[in-house]
């Protein structure tokens, strides 16, 4: 395999916690991680702000069904 | 018995050789234990006098590990030790590549399982693969042992007459999916392939007469190769590399409940692939489910005619053809169970055939639930469904009751009520129900307030009362904890866990159980959200062990007003004397309770 993000069999989540004053903050903050970390099919999970911040879980679908999957084919083929 | 040495090589750490020392001696084994802070060249020593069968060296220090340990193997090697006696060891500080590259014969991390112990002790592991040990060796029957006996006569005098009235009702009729089943059971028999299949001499003829009873796309598909709106043909080439994949891996695992035993774990799959699915199999069986139920996308129940060949799409719900179901069940091991659906649409007689001839071991049935909401037209599933309880008695599977009409707001009597009918038709038809009340936070239940305090004492009530009623095997789905869960993959493992934990404490047989993806609706179920919930129960299973939920007294009231409610709907229905009727009429569910009947295949039901 090319990549190693190949092997990943469908999403990639990503958990973290972010400082923030309210829940929109948080969601833009979400919005423009994904858009940073430059993966495909990004979306908000899960949000939750209490206080001072936020606990995100953000998804990118880098293999959806129904699609061709990387995963298949063993390293030295592609 | 054997003799086995058991030692610490650790000044104070000796908790994992006691714990082995009482499981060992339990089984009958003759075990030597020596003190803590025990040298080397002593362990070897008393190893010389007295000549076990194997020596187990535990080590929880870090501190000079791979010295201490390598002298040991050297020290038993020159004493002549490992012709005839069996050197392990384990601990926090042990990895798999330190023992073996110290020479040990089998190195145990993590938690201790004693059976791997054993079967080192016995000669059966091979350090090098340690899968050779099987965890599951065949397929447990959810429904031995029961009589299926009913313990209130009045229960069951009111089902017969509903069921006798229905067997009457069915005579004489058909439907395009019974004459469909009856070709395609005639050519599986004659043939064994697919109508597309050019080697088979016949195919072209069946394939006529089979789309004469078909809907216009499956006729398109079959006559023109079109495909419906965003099915993809997977290739030769696809599956064959998921086939070379599968080879490779064995998910043989422990089974959830400590110690085996009840209940058994299922597990929903349908991502649209059938690659995928098995991907997605293979991870369940990892982490320890028993079964697995297939669903079907509902656009493929509400057309007449299946499909065939390998087929994917990138919508819930995987598409039923024989060939999709013969793929997914190739990826499975031998012993997990395996569940089809085909109760809520226009195909329900040829998918228990399908099912039946891929491997099923379970079918699903219940005909007041797919007749309602957007499932069949209840005169068309009235007939199919009796159809197709004969299919299920005829190949000895037993079919189970899913109750998911709760999730629409009927109250669980009336949901009941429909689930028993279903037990009695199948009683009567030859067939083994499995009725499966939905453990949940409903609809009926939020509005109404009945579940403010606790979850325990409704579930409990809800599986209790059918103890009252019928010697059956109980099934809560599907799956529980059904509008508890959120998009918090840590709340939803959880909940999920703890419904599981409760149905477990409360002597089900089976249970099946939802991925921490259950509430998040914007993208397939992924493969980690499956391990998230397994691994939860796991542990939620190993904290409860034996010990139970004690509900509180409010539990005895409801499950007590639950069976006078389904006595109330039963006496309704068998009052009406026609139970598609009294489907319509709202008898199992109004349209107060956010039910109405199923429209699809309306005035389909011919005289045969």
């Amino acid at each position: 395999m090319k990549r190693t993000l190949d092997q990943v069999v469908d999403a990639l989540d990503i958990e973290t916690f972010v400082l923030c004053g309210d829940e929109e903050e948080a969601r833009q903050i979400g919005e423009r991680l994904l858009a940073e970390l430059n993966l495909p099919h990004g979306d908000i999970v899960f949000l939750e702000f209490n206080g001072c911040g936020a606990r995100l879980r953000l998804r990118s679908y880098l293999h959806r069904p129904g699609q061709g999957y990387p995963w298949l084919s063993p390293q030295e083929e592609s | 018995m054997k003799k086995v040495l058991l030692a610490a090589l650790d000044p104070v750490h000796d908790n994992a050789v006691k714990l082995l020392n009482r499981k060992l001696s339990e089984l009958g084994y003759q075990t030597i234990i020596l003190p803590p802070g025990v040298h080397e060249n002593e362990v070897i020593e008393r190893a010389v006098q007295e000549q076990p069968a194997a020596i187990l060296i535990s080590r929880t220090l870090g501190y000079q590990v791979a010295e201490i340990l390598g002298r040991l193997v050297d020290l038993a090697e020159a004493a002549g030790l490992r012709e005839h006696t069996l050197l392990g060891v384990g601990g926090m500080a042990i990895t798999r590549e330190l023992g073996a590259e110290l020479g040990f014969d089998a190195t145990f991390t993590g938690e201790l399982d004693i059976e791997e112990v054993v079967a080192f002790i016995e000669g059966k592991y091979l350090a090098e693969n340690r899968q050779k040990i099987r965890f599951r060796h065949e397929k447990p029957d959810i429904t031995g042992g029961y009589t299926y006996q009913f313990k209130d006569p009045r229960i069951e005098h009111l089902l017969d007459q509903i069921t006798d009235q229905i067997l009457e009702w069915v005579k004489g009729k058909t439907t395009p999916a019974i004459e469909r089943a009856k070709i395609r059971l005639a050519f599986l028999e004659e043939e064994g392939g697919n109508f597309l299949d050019s080697n088979h001499k016949r195919a072209g003829e069946y394939l006529e007469r089979y789309l004469k009873w078909c809907g216009p796309q499956v006729q398109a598909f079959y006559r023109e190769g079109k495909l419906p709106e965003g099915v993809r043909r997977l290739n030769a080439a696809e599956v064959a590399k998921l086939m070379a994949r599968l080879k490779q891996t064995d998910c043989d695992s422990p089974r959830l409940p400590p110690g085996g035993g009840k209940p058994l774990v299922f597990v929903q799959y349908g991502t649209g692939c059938p690659l995928m699915d098995s991907i997605h199999i293979k991870t369940v069986e990892a982490w320890g489910a028993d079964g697995v139920l297939h669903f079907d996308p509902s656009w493929g129940a509400q057309q007449e005619g299946l499909l065939e060949g390998w087929l994917s799409h990138q919508h819930d719900g995987t598409i039923l053809t024989l060939e999709n179901l013969r793929l997914i069940r190739s990826a499975m091991q031998p012993t997990t169970l395996w569940n089809v659906r085909g109760h809520r649409g226009l195909n329900t007689p040829e998918v228990q055939i399908l099912a039946a001839t891929a491997g099923a071991d379970l079918l699903k049935i219940n005909i007041p639930y797919g007749a309602t909401a957007g499932g069949s037209d209840p005169a068309r599933l009235t007939v199919d469904g009796v159809y197709s309880l004969r299919l299920a008695a005829q190949y000895g599977l037993p079919f189970d009751i899913p109750g998911n009409d709760e999730l629409s707001g009927v109250p669980p009597h009336k949901t009941f009520a429909g689930m028993l009918v279903m037990v009695m038709l199948g009683l009567k038809l030859g067939a083994k129900p499995i009725p499966k009340p939905l453990l949940c936070y409903s609809p009926y239940m939020q509005i109404e307030g009945q579940m403010e305090d606790n979850y325990v004492d409704m579930n409990t009530a809800k599986l209790e009362v059918w103890r009252e009623i019928v010697d059956a095997p109980l099934w809560p789905g599907e799956p529980v904890g059904f509008m508890t869960h959120t998009a918090d993959r840590i709340q939803s493992a959880v909940t999920t866990a703890a419904h599981v934990a409760l149905a477990a404490s409360l002597g089900v047989d089976a249970v099946t159980m939802a991925s921490s993806d259950e509430a998040y609706s914007k993208g397939a179920i992924s493969a980690a959200a499956r391990v998230d919930t397994l691994r939860a129960v796991r542990d939620m299973l190993r904290f409860m062990g034996n010990s139970r939920f004690q509900a509180t007294p409010r539990a005895a009231l409801i499950q007590e007003q639950l069976r006078n409610e389904v006595i109330a709907v039963l006496e309704k229905v068998a009052q009406r004397g026609d139970f598609v009727a009294a489907i319509h009429e709202g008898l199992f569910g109004n349209q107060q309770d956010g039910l109405y009947a199923g429209r699809v295949g309306r005035d389909t039901v011919m005289i045969a």
